[in-house]
């Protein structure tokens, strides 16, 4: 598709860069909601896999303009990684590999649990985006061989600390809520910490590393 | 300080919402119905983010110890000191005089705004509650909360603004998904009568009527905004208020201008909600005659 900026209310506009998952429109979607909260500045950013939604106050800033703003940054091309200039931080996570969903998912990849163990610790993952909860990182791409659907029927209760996988990627859930990845294991490490001045523990384009216990 | 002595089923400081964290999944939360924070705000002269309580069933009991100016706004929402005094209005309260807020059939949320501002440490640059993830807490009967330097006095009681009309005739502006659906099931998203469920909470108000299903294919998950009116495959929409996750991958059909969010809100399961499409600058003509109906019964310092 053709990269569009479309309203989503009156005090925001979402930009939409494709409709397909490919690791640059995840750094350009990035690029673009750093650009819009450092060097434009008229409100909060949430990027995505291939979109960035730009807030704004209209009764300051007319949406015309802030659409205009929105546009002269897609026709630059290349993102201007402001916030992103930083070297990218490693984040070691500390797991237990004894989910409830591990021996189901191997086999059903026909693989031992070690292997797929092994598989999932041997790959060095990018956090794309944050979202559905406070703190959760979408970390991928999984090896190929590893790769399993999410769960037909959701928990209603997944355990705070649950490293899951499922759609190529993996997540660690923040906080205890419901949810249908597959429980592959758990850490203690804290991922969201509302105390902390950065509560999240991994940030977008962060690089992410399973170390099994 | 304001003292709660009782706290209803669940009461909550509340403000117009924490947008500095949304990039890490931190829900913007905030007053579910931000236009009668506004103007329980507004009536005691508080600054427009200050904080009030949002209170969800009675009895909520509270009490000063100074003398300040108080405003309840809601649906179906008054206050009772020695007599009934009505809500959306400002009212000057004494010092250990206890307030009773009252909510009647029809009520959901109703906001105290108490001349100040709610002065709790703010988390994360807000002090909106968002009980998920352990950014503040439920109040509790016993609780002290502090509060700020009021700028408001005893002449400023009995200001009013004109409260909503919590009829569910909801305006909104189509997309940013609309191509995902048919046109006619955008018609009949907008034609149909839809009716509350019980599932409802600040995350969301689900509904139940005639099935807007997308068409087939997957949605890369994408920023979301309060007011969007999501289309899960099943067809049955779910408005997003204020706890909504920051992003998600349904389709949206159509997005609840702001000034209508409080009407969705308010709705009670089994209630009727209809959509009526307007374009951006509707909404924005909605925004400015809000403000201006806070700017006129606004206190000023």
């Amino acid at each position: 598709m053709t990269p569009r900026v479309v309203p989503f209310g009156e005090a925001a506009i979402l930009v939409e860069l494709g409709d397909d998952f490919q690791e640059a429109l995840i750094d350009r979607a990035r690029g673009i909601a750093d650009h819009w909260e450092t060097v434009a500045q008229l409100g909060p950013a949430v990027p995505a896999y291939a979109s960035a939604l730009l807030h704004f106050d209209p009764l300051r800033t007319p949406p015309a303009q802030a659409e205009k703003a929105a546009r002269a940054m897609l026709a630059r091309g290349a993102p201007t990684l402001v916030a992103g200039d930083k070297p990218r931080r490693v984040i070691e996570i500390p797991t237990t590999y004894d989910g409830p969903d591990l021996a189901e998912t191997a086999a059903r990849s026909h693989l031992s649990t070690e292997q797929l163990v092994t598989l999932h610790a041997a790959r060095e993952y990018t956090a794309y985006f944050l979202g559905f909860l406070p703190g959760t990182a979408y970390c991928g791409r999984l090896d190929p061989r590893i790769v399993a659907p999410r769960l037909e029927r959701p928990r209603e209760r997944v355990p705070a600390g649950s490293v899951a996988i499922a759609d190529g990627q993996t997540i660690v859930y923040p906080l205890t809520s419901p949810g249908g990845w597959r429980l592959i294991g758990r850490t203690d490490l804290a991922m969201f910490d509302p105390t902390a001045e950065e509560p999240a523990r991994i940030r977008a384009g962060d690089r992410v590393r399973f170390v099994p216990l | 300080m304001i003292r709660i002595d009782e706290a209803g089923v669940r009461s909550t400081v509340q403000d117009r919402g924490r947008f500095g964290h949304l990039r890490s999944g931190v829900p913007p939360a905030g007053a579910a119905d931000r236009f009668a924070l506004a103007a329980a705000n507004a009536l005691v002269g508080n600054a427009e983010d200050a904080a009030g309580i949002e209170i969800i069933g009675t009895p909520f009991r509270f009490t000063c110890d100074d003398a300040r100016v108080v405003a309840v706004a809601g649906r179906d929402v008054s206050l009772a000191m020695r007599t009934r005094l009505p809500g959306w209005t400002s009212v000057f309260v004494r010092a250990g005089q206890s307030v009773t807020v009252h909510a009647a059939e029809h009520a959901r949320f109703a906001y105290l705004a108490v001349s100040g501002g709610i002065a709790t440490a703010p988390l994360l640059g807000s002090r909106a509650t968002y009980l998920p993830a352990g950014l503040g807490a439920p109040l509790r009967a016993g609780d002290v909360l502090p509060l700020g330097e009021p700028d408001a006095g005893a002449e400023d009681a009995g200001r009013r603004v004109e409260p909503t009309t919590y009829d569910g005739r909801v305006r909104a502006m189509t997309g940013p998904h609309d191509d995902r659906f048919d046109a006619d099931a955008s018609a009949r998203f907008f034609g149909a009568t839809f009716v509350v469920e019980p599932a409802s909470d600040r995350q969301g108000v689900r509904l139940a009527g005639v099935p807007i299903a997308p068409r087939p294919g997957e949605l890369l998950s994408c920023g979301i905004v309060t007011g969007a009116v999501q289309v899960p495959r099943a067809g049955a929409p779910i408005v997003l208020l204020a706890d909504h996750q920051t992003t998600g991958g349904y389709p949206v059909i159509a997005t609840v201008i702001a000034a209508d969010l409080g009407k969705v809100a308010q709705a009670l399961p089994g209630e009727p909600l209809r959509f009526y499409r307007v374009d951006r600058d509707a909404a924005l003509g909605a925004l400015r005659a809000e403000r201006r109906a806070l700017d006129g019964s606004r206190v000023s310092a």
